[in-house]
């Protein structure tokens, strides 16, 4: 498509969200051009050329919950809190 | 001759759609030469004149449609090329596009125009839906009302018409051109933020895919596409079963070079996955998308980690990017994850011996731990005290959606959990 069509308003969501989330103006649920669904180059493709024949590296979802490290702080912090107030 | 008759006579001549289909598309290098090549008497001459001998139309009725098709288009190209230098007027070249459309149409209906020119149709339908945009970001500088691209969609609509209607055996049959046509009919309703247009479109297409060939049958870029589209609808409409399938089938057939492309779907995908399977995006499949990563990993961690004040601060934060996406509401409700990974720590943390009956008074402190240490966010640091009846129903919604096992004992402020898998899914 026609890139003069694309407003250049890449808005970086870093500047953007930052501060005021909350600032109604911004509410427009409109979606923006850099939403839309892009045009393949080109019309069709092999089997061959998607990841599901060569996946590029690793699952996609987690498989466990238990891989989390027990060092991090919250845990750490929730441990202890429990602990002052122990299960009898 | 002007190189465009000549692309025009060997595409017909060696039945070449895509070639045929060039000559319309907003992009074609030799739009301006063609505009230069005549003026507005001699236009329909010149035409008639440089596609005459031609076998392919020796039918009367398929040499007018396209001689009507070249003058119309020539007519645009004159608007784009040559009317008043730098300041093209958008209206005018959509009127023109408009016209193109109407002409096409009657290529197909009465100018016996075959299947494989519908490339042909797509470029024509494309650059009535480009125009009809610049065309209203031109009117809404001026002030003016924009209604093209709202129009453009009822001229498109003609389209889908002709190519589902068509009565001829498949193998020449414009029905091919259905998902192509449907697709661009999505990227406009989604563009006028009418999602309720394009479900629309999802209930009329299933009585017309009574005699469709099976989707593998398409290219791959017309169903990746109307798949992408049918999970956003879906997902939309919150129901995320058939969101999962539909962006599953999209990602797993997107062609793998297609970055943006992949990226956009896994947008749906991911909050989807999170909510049905109670299942993470891997940091592998993050650090291959950075803007998946920003967008998702504050969030993903918190449910990870329970911390459920950290949760509700990633949420706040990136609320503005969340809505712009049409995710917030599907996130907010994986806070019930984070909520059992933290009730499930709560258990593991507890001595062997006495796992299966706990305080509720345990979880009340879990609930209300500070997000101190956790880096995500420190917008609010201060300890939230929650109510224990508060507690109990959050227990008793948790046991209610079956992500605990167990039961409240209220005499004794107690929650009594089951022996085996507590957690259904978690391994614990």
């Amino acid at each position: 498509m026609s890139s003069s069509s694309k407003p250049s308003k890449t808005t970086d969501p870093k500047d953007s969200a930052a501060d005021k989330p909350k600032e109604p103006q911004k509410q427009a649920l409109s979606l923006e051009e850099d939403d839309e669904f892009e045009d393949f180059p080109v019309e069709d493709w092999k089997e061959s050329e998607t990841d599901v024949q060569n996946p590029p590296g690793g699952r996609l979802w987690e498989e466990s919950w238990d891989d989390d490290d027990t060092t991090e702080d919250f845990s750490t912090q929730l441990r202890e809190e429990l602990k002052k107030n122990p299960a009898k | 001759m002007t190189t465009l008759y000549k692309t025009f006579r060997r595409a017909l001549t060696t039945k070449d759609g895509a070639l045929l289909g060039s000559i319309f598309s907003p992009e074609n290098p030799d739009r301006g030469t063609f505009a230069f090549s005549t003026n507005h008497e001699r236009i329909r001459g010149d035409v008639e004149y440089e596609i005459s001998g031609l076998t392919p139309l020796r039918d009367e009725n398929t040499r007018a449609a396209w001689i009507d098709t070249l003058v119309c288009y020539w007519k645009i190209a004159y608007i784009l090329e040559r009317d008043d230098g730098a300041d093209v007027s958008w209206a005018k070249a959509y009127e023109g596009q408009k016209d193109l459309l109407l002409v096409m149409v009657r290529g197909y209906t009465k100018g016996n125009w075959p299947h494989w020119t519908l490339p042909v149709m797509y470029q024509i339908c494309l650059s009535l839906r480009t125009v009809a945009i610049l065309s209203d970001d031109q009117a809404r500088r001026l002030g003016k009302a924009s209604e093209h691209l709202e129009d453009a969609a009822r001229y498109i609509n003609k389209a889908f018409t002709l190519c589902i209607s068509d009565r001829a055996p498949i193998e020449e049959s414009r029905k091919w051109g259905t998902y192509y046509i449907v697709n661009l009919m999505f990227k406009t309703y989604f563009k006028l933020n009418s999602v309720g247009l394009a479900k629309n479109i999802l209930r009329v297409l299933p009585a017309s895919l009574a005699d469709m060939p099976p989707l593998e049958a398409f290219p791959k870029s017309h169903i990746v596409t109307f798949k992408y589209y049918c999970g956003v609808v879906s997902f939309l409409e919150e129901d995320y079963g058939n969101a999962q399938a539909h962006l599953t089938y999209a990602l797993n057939h997107c062609k793998a070079d297609s970055i943006r492309n992949k990226e956009l779907i896994l947008t749906y995908l991911i909050p989807t996955t999170m909510l049905t399977k109670h299942k993470l995006p891997t940091l592998e499949l993050l650090s291959r998308f950075p803007r998946l990563a920003t967008l998702f990993n504050p969030v993903c961690k918190t449910i990870k980690s329970g911390n459920l004040q950290a949760f509700d601060a990633a949420l706040r934060h990136g609320e503005e990017e969340f809505v712009k996406r049409r995710i917030y509401l599907t996130l907010e409700r994986t806070k019930d994850i984070a909520m059992r990974n933290l009730f499930r720590k709560v258990v593991l943390y507890q001595n062997e011996e006495s796992r299966t009956k706990i305080p509720v008074r345990q979880f009340q402190i879990a609930m209300g731990l500070e997000a101190d240490g956790d880096t995500v966010m420190r917008s609010t640091p201060e300890r939230v005290e929650v109510e224990i009846e508060e507690v109990e129903c959050l227990l008793a919604n948790m046991i209610y959606k079956g992500l605990m096992k167990g039961y409240i004992s209220r005499e004794r402020q107690t929650v009594v959990l089951s022996g085996k898998e507590p957690f259904p899914g978690t391994v614990v």
